[in-house]
């Protein structure tokens, strides 16, 4: 930092800021009203769970047994049964799409069932929509329990059950996955927008060549101008928070100090990412979209938001390190639906404090104290 | 603050495909009142960023003094106040939001403060204007509230860009007396205008022209060794040359003609 940094006037930059702030309408909208906004809407949007799976059963057997069986499939809730098509093959509801899964149950089921034998049944799935597939996969075993347990009452096989119990989201609800997920990509997104427009503004209006003349430094300016703003995005996280906890029930199991002083330090992080922005372009224009591409799209694909880090390839899992949105993602889930303390997030805190760091300096070093073009 | 003089040696400066000032050398001495005049696009503001240390020369130097002796400009630079000539306020803070915002940055003491504001709000007479915002400012109010953000600090250099560009003629009257003001407190004023009519308010004229400068010295003097009545006369008796030979200097002709405003 410059030596000669007068906490002074980087406060007079931020008073000013603040006089911008209060008088412009669109950043005011901008910070309070889009988190709202985006986050009612892609929590609503954004569902993971599958249902409504289409599912044809052949029953071959046409039994008591197997149709009891076959009823077991029908009514768990998971799958929507769908009538054969007339004459076709047995696949065939799979090859035009009427079905995502076919049930074969062969002729001699019921029999080798009371037989006391295995009695075998053949789920064939469209693997071509893998999310499904995987999602019907992880419900098969729990209505087979059923069945079994429906079919075979005298059974020794009863006695032997396996329980699969979810930590922190028993009922696996993607609610509760999406909307602390989404408070970081909203919340990122946000703080890049808004400090993405201060610098460029100031060269845009020609008020920087007055300020250039001033004795104020980069440093000043460049912290004069992420406080007001991080006081707006914390702002804009209370009001993200507000609607994750009363808005769609999500549990928070965290301490809400540790949490608030984590945005705080994501914030730092997203709003210097958008004061580099500035820096580098100086035009309104392309900073917004320079902040729009850069704060939307890693932080969808590349965060752990959609896709799980662990199963990228291993160049891509150091690779997204780099995304402040990463760490934050893992400090958010953590918090509301871990209850994770400081000491488990040692690692991301200490990511996304290197990153804010790193940000900020260059924002600062970059920053154009005369008119050379 | 010391009696502060600025002298250019030989400054040239490209700025992309323009040669904006080719070879100037120009005296400003302390304490008087000098005028850059020349037409659009003969360089004064590349001159101005330069000497207030925006801009940096390709060859050449400027050399600072404090009470004649050679002074670094990190020395001086506290006490050079400059006005851009592009509109360089904030339209949405008013008058006061403004001089409160460059008492902060120049962190002045309180007391300083409050005197020096009282008086400029006086002489530019813009008291009963405190909340009006920048951007409401009429041209003449608006040059005057950039002269007081720069004036705030006690300069002992100010430097204006074109200030009285697009300003009424009343207004314009006015805004000269707070230079001559300026001047009587020993104060180096260097002001860049291209209304030729203003060069005989100065006290000492540089006349620059395509990065160069034509002439230098006390308005009359001038005249009289260019045997000439007006100091229009210089520019058009250049320009008239140039479009005899308007191969000589390129695209900057053009400029130089349309560059003679009569205000």
């Amino acid at each position: 930092m410059s030596l000669d940094f007068s906490p002074g006037r980087a406060l007079a930059i931020a008073r000013k800021e603040i006089r911008h702030i209060l008088r412009d309408p669109f950043t005011l909208t901008l910070a309070l009203g889009l988190p709202l906004v985006l986050v009612v809407f892609f929590g609503f949007a954004i569902d993971f769970d599958v249902r409504g799976i289409t599912l044809v059963i052949h029953d071959s057997d046409k039994s008591r047994i197997s149709r009891q069986f076959a009823e077991i499939f029908a009514s768990s809730g998971y799958f929507l049964a769908v009538e054969p098509a007339p004459g076709s093959g047995v696949l065939r509801e799979l090859d035009t799409a009427r079905a995502s899964g076919v049930l074969l149950i062969k002729p001699d089921f019921a029999r080798r069932l009371i037989g006391g034998r295995t009695a075998q049944t053949q789920f064939v799935l469209d693997g071509a929509d893998n999310t499904r597939a995987s999602a019907i996969l992880g419900y098969l075993p729990g209505i087979l329990r059923a069945a079994r347990h429906r079919l075979t009452q005298d059974g020794p096989a009863e006695r032997i059950t396996l329980s699969t119990r979810f930590l922190y989201n028993h009922e696996l609800n993607t609610r509760w996955f999406v909307i602390p997920g989404l408070a970081v990509i909203v919340m990122g997104l946000l703080a890049i927008m808004l400090t993405a427009l201060t610098v460029a503004r100031e060269w845009e209006n020609g008020s920087m060549e007055l300020l250039l003349s001033t004795p104020v430094r980069p440093w000043e300016i460049i912290l004069g101008k992420l406080a007001p703003y991080l006081i707006l995005g914390l702002i804009g996280a209370v009001f993200i928070y507000l609607t994750a906890r009363l808005g769609f029930g999500v549990p928070f199991r965290g301490s809400h100090l540790l949490y608030f002083l984590l945005c705080l330090l994501f914030l730092t992080a997203s709003l210097a990412q958008g004061l580099l922005i500035s820096v580098a372009t100086r035009q309104q224009q392309l900073a917004m979209q320079l902040s729009i591409i850069t704060g939307l799209l890693p932080s969808l694909l590349l965060s752990g938001f959609v896709f799980p880090i662990e199963s990228m390839p291993v160049f891509f899992q150091y690779f997204t390190s780099i995304l402040s949105q990463k760490w934050f993602m893992m400090i958010s889930r953590g918090v509301f639906l871990q209850g994770s303390g400081a000491l488990d997030l040692a690692r991301p805190i200490l990511g996304l404090s290197v990153i804010a760091g790193v940000l900020l300096t260059v924002a600062a070093k970059r920053f154009k104290k005369d008119l050379e073009p | 603050m010391a009696l502060l003089g600025i002298e250019a040696r030989g400054l040239r400066k490209r700025l992309g495909p323009n040669q904006a000032l080719a070879g100037a050398s120009l005296d400003f001495s302390a304490g008087l009142l000098h005028g850059i005049i020349g037409p659009d696009g003969a360089g004064k503001t590349t001159l101005l960023r330069t000497l207030v240390g925006l801009l940096r020369s390709d060859q050449g130097e400027v050399i600072y003094t404090q009470e004649g002796r050679p002074a670094d400009f990190a020395a001086v630079r506290p006490f050079l106040a400059y006005m851009p000539q592009q509109q360089s306020l904030y339209p949405d803070l008013s008058v006061a939001e403004h001089m409160d915002f460059f008492r902060d940055l120049y962190r002045l003491p309180a007391a300083v403060y409050r005197s020096r504001a009282e008086e400029l709000l006086r002489i530019t007479r813009l008291e009963k204007f405190r909340d009006r915002r920048a951007g409401e400012l009429s041209g003449g109010m608006y040059k005057k509230l950039g002269l007081i953000c720069a004036l705030l600090q006690s300069p002992a250099a100010v430097l204006l860009d074109e200030p009285t560009n697009g300003v009424d003629p009343i207004s314009r009257r006015e805004f000269w007396e707070l230079l001559y003001r300026l001047a009587d407190q020993k104060i180096l004023v260097i002001i860049a205008t291209a209304y030729m009519d203003e060069a005989e308010r100065c006290a000492r004229v540089h006349l620059l022209d395509s990065g160069k400068v034509l002439a230098s010295g006390e308005p009359r003097a001038v005249l009289r060794d260019a045997k000439v009545s007006s100091f229009e006369e210089i520019f058009l008796n250049r320009s008239d040359r140039k479009e005899i030979r308007p191969t000589d200097t390129g695209g900057t002709s053009n400029t130089a003609a349309a560059g003679v405003p009569h205000a």
